[in-house]
């Protein structure tokens, strides 16, 4: 049987959506056994997956130049993009934020929070520098398939990598798509 | 009249003129998607989502009538594009994530996300940011999760009469506004709720029930408001497998037509009044708890010449309890008496045009026949005339308006009118003469308690004098101020009585919703509240209370 690659980055998420991810739990198992490989992941924690992806597994909405710049980098090396959770899918909660000015933002954050003493703003060249407004995946790279849900069920995660493994087109319906 | 053949969907049906295409698919079972669409509102056709194929043309089937030749496709790949299309749009213009959403779960937009598969937004989603009106004391206007689908103004000028919502600017800038734009908390909003009932997203909530648990969580009880002798049909809203209501919706099926009025959507639940939470006893000028057994047996020693004053907020069943009991010995505290009897009905209300209210504002009290009288006047079918001395917030909707010492005045002036209503409360002797003088009238009286009939049907008169010990069993002892003061006086009530220091002992009754009961409406019809919490403290029913006295003391 043919395996399939996948790797997987998360951008601006909480993580839930890896969570749920695991939380296949044994039917993971099933998953590799019937050809499915794990490249990078956070889970692996390899950073870049190999060129022959063949499928990119995004979590998290894209908020800093440093996000775009993954995303894209996943989309060069994976055949199929999937974007998993509300905030990859549609910006999600952490879009709250695009109604604040990021000056403004930061500043409320880093220095005016009640408990903060003597705070700054951090200005290392490492950080990611937040774009003005937080995006969706598609807004930025053109994604193939979408798992909405905050966090998506594991069951719905299952059954998208189980269609492609089994050489279908996923679909989501009733209980698993859900936007909450 | 003449049926019209169409066909839907291929399949030749006979349909009413007048009808809608909308009408006739759900008449034949066959599903179209609906937002804006709500059944008692006259349709708007402003979301489009209902979209249907007709001879090759997208027509919205809520505002369709249907017309000869007609040739319907309900699911054409045309019609199926389109839709989505539109989905898409309305997701995206606006702030529709649902994840920090209250209505998440009863969300009719999500819904029909779901319906349509809906995955993911193609557009670019809306960024400006709308404030949300949290100027009101029970309702929350969010416009930034409003759709524009209109049924909240629909519903306040066509259901509720009270024409409070608007809409102003077009397009995207479109914004749901009171009156002329100001806070809703200071606009002419009488907080009858129903907005909040018929909004089909988050645009509209209430802060009573929000987050407190989503339409799946809770399970629904249907009873009777009796908050007011109109016993305006509700569903109470109660979180499953706990002691706590979420919310009270009207209940569109019965007369009230979903509509209710401020005290029975929110009143019951927002205004709390502190509860009498164990048998006090004063004396020495100082109050006691004492426990139920030495209530029973102080009051069993006052029992046997006690006077029992009864108000009209209890129901039936115990009325006839206590009259059972105690025979002639009890009596109304308030005069129930019509000062003239009601020769209409609700019903008669909802199809007359022409209202004469005397002395009372329905805005503020009677709400729900208000609301029946007050979108007549707004749609043009019905005339309003006020009497009052008060201010009277009807008279923005009255054609006249006139004194209460103006009567005959005013019904000199109204005597072309076609069988008018005259709706009152309370009437001095010289009004009662001046309107049984003219015979064109047609009389409304609104009882002053809930059960005002039902004291009347148990034949228990209106009286007031001084006695030795005085029983006092219900929720309003105002009416006992000037006669309490030489007696030893008991109260059975379920509050912590303003007036508690002038008792003598206090016995908790249960109340509300920890009781179930029947009562008669202003119509004279029985109607029922149901039970629906169970007592968070030691209360009594009036039955236990009547049995323990019975074991001390022969009644």
């Amino acid at each position: 049987m043919k395996k399939i690659k996948i790797a997987s980055i998360w951008c601006e998420g909480c993580s839930g959506c890896h969570m749920s991810f695991l939380d296949m739990d044994e039917r993971l198992v099933e998953l590799i056994n019937k050809g499915l490989e794990i490249n990078a992941t956070p889970i692996t924690d390899l950073k870049v997956p190999d060129d022959d992806t063949d499928i990119g597994i995004i979590e998290g909405a894209v908020a800093t130049d440093h996000h775009e710049e993954e995303v894209k980098m996943m989309r060069e090396k994976c055949k199929f993009i999937v974007a998993i959770g509300d905030c990859a899918v549609f910006g999600g909660i952490v879009t709250m934020r695009n109604y604040t000015p990021v000056d403004e933002l930061l500043k409320r954050g880093y220095i005016e929070t009640e408990s903060t003493v003597d705070g700054k703003i951090p200005t290392s060249p490492e950080l990611g520098k937040l774009l003005p407004k937080v995006k969706a995946v598609n807004e930025v790279i053109k994604v193939d398939y979408y798992i909405p849900g905050c966090p998506p069920s594991a069951d719905a995660i299952y059954h998208v990598l189980n269609e492609i493994l089994e050489g279908r087109v996923p679909m989501l319906t009733g209980e698993l798509l859900k936007y909450e | 009249m003449e049926k019209i053949k169409i066909k839907i969907n291929g399949q030749e049906v006979e349909a009413e003129p007048g009808k809608t295409v909308l009408q006739i698919a759900k008449e034949m079972n066959l599903h179209i998607p609906t937002l804006c669409y709500f059944e008692p509102l006259l349709p708007q056709g402003s979301c489009r989502l209902c979209i249907v194929e007709d001879r090759g043309k997208l027509v919205t089937s809520c505002t369709t009538q249907v017309a000869p030749n007609m040739d319907v496709k309900l699911d054409t790949p045309d019609v199926v594009t389109s839709r989505k299309l539109i989905l898409q749009l309305l997701f995206t213009e606006r702030n529709h994530y649902c994840m920090y959403c209250e209505a998440s779960g009863n969300c009719e937009l999500q819904k029909l996300g779901y319906e349509f598969g809906l995955d993911h937004f193609e557009f670019e989603t809306y960024e400006r940011k709308f404030s949300v009106d949290n100027s009101h004391n029970y309702i929350v206007i969010d416009p930034n999760r409003c759709v524009l689908c209109r049924r909240c103004v629909r519903a306040c000028s066509q259901l509720a009469g009270h024409n409070v919502l608007g809409e102003m600017n077009r397009g995207i800038d479109t914004m749901i506004i009171a009156d002329m734009d100001i806070p809703l908390g200071e606009s002419s909003c009488t907080s009858c709720g129903l907005c909040v009932q018929v909004c089909p997203t988050g645009a509209i909530t209430d802060k009573r029930s929000s987050y407190f648990g989503k339409d799946v969580q809770t399970e629904v009880i249907n009873s009777n408001c009796d908050q007011c002798p109109i016993g305006c049909g509700v569903k109470v809203y109660k979180r499953k497998g706990s002691n706590f209501i979420v919310k009270i919706y009207g209940d569109f099926d019965k007369e009230n037509e979903g509509i209710l009025c401020k005290l029975g959507r929110y009143g019951a639940l927002f205004e709390e009044k502190p509860r009498l939470t164990s048998p006090k006893i004063r004396d020495d000028s100082q109050d006691r708890k004492i426990d139920f057994d030495e209530a029973i047996r102080i009051m069993s020693e006052k029992i046997k010449d006690a006077v029992i004053y009864v108000d009209g907020t209890l129901f039936n069943e115990e009325l006839s309890l206590i009259k059972k009991v105690f025979k002639d010995r009890v009596f109304s505290l308030y005069e129930n008496e019509p000062p003239i009897k009601s020769d209409v009905t609700i019903d008669d209300i909802k199809k007359a045009n022409n209202f004469i209210v005397i002395g009372v504002d329905l805005n503020r009290e009677y709400g729900v026949i208000g609301s029946f009288i007050k979108r007549k006047a707004s749609a043009g079918n019905g005339k309003i005339t006020t009497f009052d001395n008060n201010f009277n917030s009807l008279a923005t909707v009255s054609e006249n308006v006139f004194g209460l010492e103006e009567l005959e005045k005013g019904l000199e002036e109204l005597k072309n009118l076609e069988s008018p209503i005259v709706i009152y409360k309370k009437l001095s002797k010289k009004n009662v003469e001046i309107l049984s003088k003219y015979k064109n009238l047609r009389f409304f009286h609104l009882p002053f308690e809930t059960n005002s009939i039902g004291l009347l049907k148990e034949n228990i008169k209106h009286k007031i004098e001084k006695s030795k010990n005085i029983i006092f069993i219900g929720k309003n002892p105002e009416g006992l101020k000037e006669i309490l003061d030489d007696s030893f006086t008991i109260a059975l009530t379920p509050y912590e009585i303003e007036m508690a220091n002038k008792f003598n002992l206090l016995i908790p009754i249960k109340d509300g919703f920890e009781k179930e009961g029947t009562f008669y409406n202003i119509d004279g019809k029985i109607v029922k509240k149901e039970r629906v919490l169970e007592s968070k403290f030691e209360s009594f029913d009036l039955r236990t209370i009547f049995e323990e006295l019975n074991k001390v003391k022969s009644l």
